[in-house]
């Protein structure tokens, strides 16, 4: 039920990719940092050992000890004895062009400390005014991060989720101008046409789009939800009572340029994080939970009656991401990727006896208003199923 | 009721059940028939603590019953009588039968006065273990109900509220309204379907035994018949919420403790400041009372159930199986909302339920919760199970809850979770003997 519009996302689980380097004290940028998963997702690389470096500031120099560490966390305990000439230590690249770490201000008698997640290379430990101001730093062995990052079946079914939503998004943005320029024609008949059509990318990506609460609302709100912000029902939905309760396009071209704009906000959001496969797997059982409440209900589409359409959508979601981790999941668990493929072909098949041609609004289906409750408790079964399985999932990638 | 050999005939017919009709009481069909304002006194004027034959014992707590109770407990009565009504403080009982009534077309203030009146009397008697009337007349309709003949009281409590509805044109109570009681307003997450909205007044009976709380609703109801009619009804098998220091926390079917962080009776100045009305109100009679509130909130426990145990404590901010706050300790140690956790992250997530519902995120609002898990059986349309959360809450200003559900807009858990009823009351203050909800009201 999450489309309904106060409904946000549990919680911001897909990192901003800027954020996705590692924690480190008075650092803005560690460029050779990995990305590390959000807290929430039970995978995080904080189960990494830290590993300690000495560094005393001397006239003579900085050695950092030990000079050569694991890749991971690592933290520099850097210290001033009597050394009057230097006051700071830096980790930089091994170029020394970017400063990647660093204690300054160490006059004799202080200490200080900065920690930061190293990937294997050789790097530079630099102490301005010290008869040796470049020192040798080695990081040795894997890439540490988190765990499903070390399986390449895991890390490409990530990049092409990745890809899958931003083009289910941009397929969304796409599709609902191409609704609004029927709106803006006053084509009542092409409008109705065409809104099935772009709801469909919406409902593909859904549990990524409801990291954005507010954006999910604006786009996605029901009329019950934002009540308390009149405002906020604005979205698809305002825009189908429009069409189909109140019958007409009075105010839906601004509704609709303003939709687009959401859009398009939530197209460079999709762009800017990192996702990971736990928060994939949960979002496919969400999806499927949504099919199961509200497209079963059709309360999803209660004026337009096309709740198929995008019932199918909220399953092809779900199912793209099964088929993205089919490689992973043949060797890890093929039971269940077998019962997964199994109740996902029931669905299909409830599915098939609704299909027409070219079916309600051309949506390739019926109206649902005419699949009775026998039916729809024949269909929620199926999803409610297929969910199960899918629920399964998390605890398989998040090793 | 045993069938048509048992049913009274005309005047003469053998008495079926073998006994003698006392005398000086009309057999039924005899003379005119008591017109409905006699019937309701009739009911307030029997005879009080004596027990007719059939249903001695009713309530063990009462001494010499079939149904003696053991050590359990289960026969202890909460007085009827005090500054506040019973049910409110009281250490929430394990079960809850609630019923909402309108008023029936054509019911006079007067007529609504004398139900009350019956109510005081009936309530009275059935949360001290006594059935609302005795039974002698072999041809009359038995006057309790009797299902719960022989159960233990069980620390039955009945606690009345009237809704705003109550108040409008019809028995002349709008200059006794008060302004704080109002339906409420459109709040997130809803879809209020009538069948589970509003009323002119409700019944909250609460025992440990749930035969016992349903039968004080029905008998209620049923002394009202012609004068009210049931609205909704709605049945708690579990309660929900801890409202004493000495009660274990329960759990709803979320899984998760609730109420580890709701006020208790013995906080007499939280009790004070945030439950009890109080010299705030425009209408002198609701001091000493309190609103009830009451959702009925949906759980979809399928979706639910699916959900991974991290998340789940992320959309909660608790430990499942501990209650303790994400933030660390154990269940009763105060959630630190400013903590971060391992990621840097906030241990209790940003839209995690108990951070949007604390008092701390609502400027000090708290309300006293006193809910209970239902369920209704199955969704006809999805085959899923219909039920939840059926919450009840009390306080001295309906603005409390309004106050924090708005506040829960964002709440993770609202994935999973429909507010499907609602309905608030005003619940009067306690009665002294003697005294009575309907000459209370129409004072």
């Amino acid at each position: 039920m999450h489309t309904d519009g106060n409904e946000k996302g549990r919680r911001a689980r897909w990192l901003p990719a800027s954020t996705g380097v590692a924690a480190v004290a008075g650092l803005a940028l560690l460029a050779s940092a990995c990305s590390s998963s959000h807290g929430s997702s039970g995978s995080a690389a904080a189960t990494a050992r830290t590993t300690t470096v000495t560094i005393d500031l001397t006239p003579h120099g900085c050695a950092p000890k030990p000079a050569k560490i694991p890749a991971g966390p690592v933290q520099f305990n850097v210290s001033n004895a009597d050394a009057d000439a230097v006051s700071e230590a830096e980790l930089r690249t091994s170029d020394l062009a970017r400063i990647l770490g660093e204690q300054e201000n160490l006059t004799p008698g202080l200490s200080g400390e900065f920690s930061l997640n190293l990937q294997p290379g050789t790097y530079k430990i630099n102490c301005p005014g010290a008869a040796q101001q470049h020192w040798d730093f080695t990081v040795t062995g894997k890439a540490a991060g988190p765990s499903w990052q070390s399986s390449p079946q895991l890390a490409a079914a990530v990049r092409s989720y990745a890809g899958y939503i931003d083009q289910n998004t941009a397929g969304l943005v796409a599709h609902t101008q191409a609704f609004c320029r029927a709106i803006d024609a006053r084509n009542m008949a092409q409008a109705e046409v065409l809104y099935p059509q772009a709801r469909v990318y919406y409902e593909r990506i859904e549990p990524v789009a409801e990291v954005w609460g507010s954006l999910d609302t604006e786009i996605d709100g029901r009329w019950e939800n934002p009540v308390t912000v009149a405002s906020q029902f604005i979205g698809f939905h305002k825009i189908e009572q429009l069409i189909w309760a109140d019958n007409t396009l009075a105010g839906a071209p601004k509704l609709c340029t303003g939709l687009v704009g959401h859009e398009q906000q939530l197209l460079t959001l999709v762009r800017s994080v990192q996702y990971n496969p736990l928060e994939m797997t949960s979002g496919a059982t969400d999806l499927i939970n949504e099919a199961a409440t509200s497209k079963i209900s059709g309360e999803e589409e209660r004026y337009s009656n096309t709740d198929l359409p995008v019932f199918q959508a909220n399953v092809d979601g779900a199912m793209e991401v099964v088929g993205l981790l089919q490689p992973y999941l043949q060797d890890k668990d093929p039971a269940l990727l077998s019962q997964i493929r199994q109740r996902d072909a029931a669905v299909a098949a409830l599915l098939a006896k609704y299909k027409a041609s070219p079916g309600y609004d051309d949506t390739g289906y019926v109206e649902y208003s005419t699949v009775l409750d026998p039916q729809r408790r024949q269909l929620s079964a199926a999803v409610n199923a297929l969910a199960e399985s899918l629920s399964k999932l998390p605890v398989q990638v998040s090793g | 009721m045993s069938g048509d050999a048992g049913r009274p005939g005309p005047a003469g017919w053998p008495d079926p059940a073998g006994r003698p009709r006392p005398a000086g009481r009309p057999r039924p069909g005899e003379g005119a028939g008591p017109s409905r304002r006699r019937l309701l006194a009739g009911a307030g004027a029997a005879g009080a603590g004596v027990l007719a034959g059939g249903l001695a014992g009713y309530f063990a707590g009462q001494g010499g019953g079939a149904a003696a109770a053991g050590g359990d407990g289960s026969d202890q009565t909460i007085p009827f009588y005090g500054t506040h009504q019973a049910g409110i403080a009281t250490p929430a009982q394990d079960r809850l039968a609630f019923g909402t009534l309108n008023a029936v077309t054509g019911t006079t203030a007067g007529d609504m006065r004398d139900l009350l009146r019956a109510w005081t009397k009936a309530a009275a008697d059935m949360t001290a273990g006594r059935p609302v009337g005795e039974d002698t007349q072999p041809y009359a309709p038995p006057v309790d109900t009797g299902e719960a003949a022989g159960s233990p009281v069980s620390r039955l409590t009945i606690t009345i509220g009237y809704g705003p509805s109550l108040f409008d044109h019809r028995f002349g109570l709008a200059d006794r309204k008060p302004s704080a009681l109002a339906d409420l307003p459109p709040l997130p997450n809803e879809n209020l379907g009538p069948d589970y909205t509003g009323g002119d007044l409700c019944i909250q009976a609460c025992s440990d035994d749930p035969l016992v709380a349903f039968h004080a609703v029905r008998n209620l109801a049923r002394i009202g018949m012609g004068v009210v009619e049931h609205n909704w009804m709605e049945l708690g098998f579990g309660r929900t919420s801890t409202t004493t220091a000495s009660q274990r926390t329960p759990r709803n079917l979320l899984g998760f403790k609730d109420g580890t962080r709701n006020i208790k009776a013995e906080q007499a100045s939280l009790m004070n400041d945030y439950v009890w009305v109080g010299g705030e109100t425009d209408q002198p009679w609701l001091r000493g009372g309190s609103y009830l509130v009451a959702r009925k909130i949906r759980i979809f426990v399928e979706n639910w159930d699916r959900d991974y145990l991290q998340d789940q404590e992320n959309t909660i901010g608790r430990a499942k199986v501990s209650g303790a706050p994400l933030s660390g300790g154990t269940e009763f140690s105060a959630p630190d909302f400013t903590a971060a956790g391992g990621d840097g992250q906030p241990a209790i997530p940003a839209r995690a339920h108990i951070r949007l519902a604390s008092f701390e995120h609502n400027r000090g609002t708290r309300i006293l919760r006193r809910g209970y898990s239902f369920t209704d059986g199955i969704d006809p349309q999805a085959g899923t199970l219909l039920g939840g959360l059926f919450f009840i809450a009390f306080m001295k200003d309906p603005g409390q809850f309004i106050r924090l559900q708005q506040s829960l807009a964002d709440d993770a858990l609202n994935e999973y979770i429909h507010h499907t009823g609602s309905a608030v009351f005003a619940c009067p203050p306690g009665l002294r003997p003697g005294q009575d909800w309907g000459s209370s009201l129409f004072a």
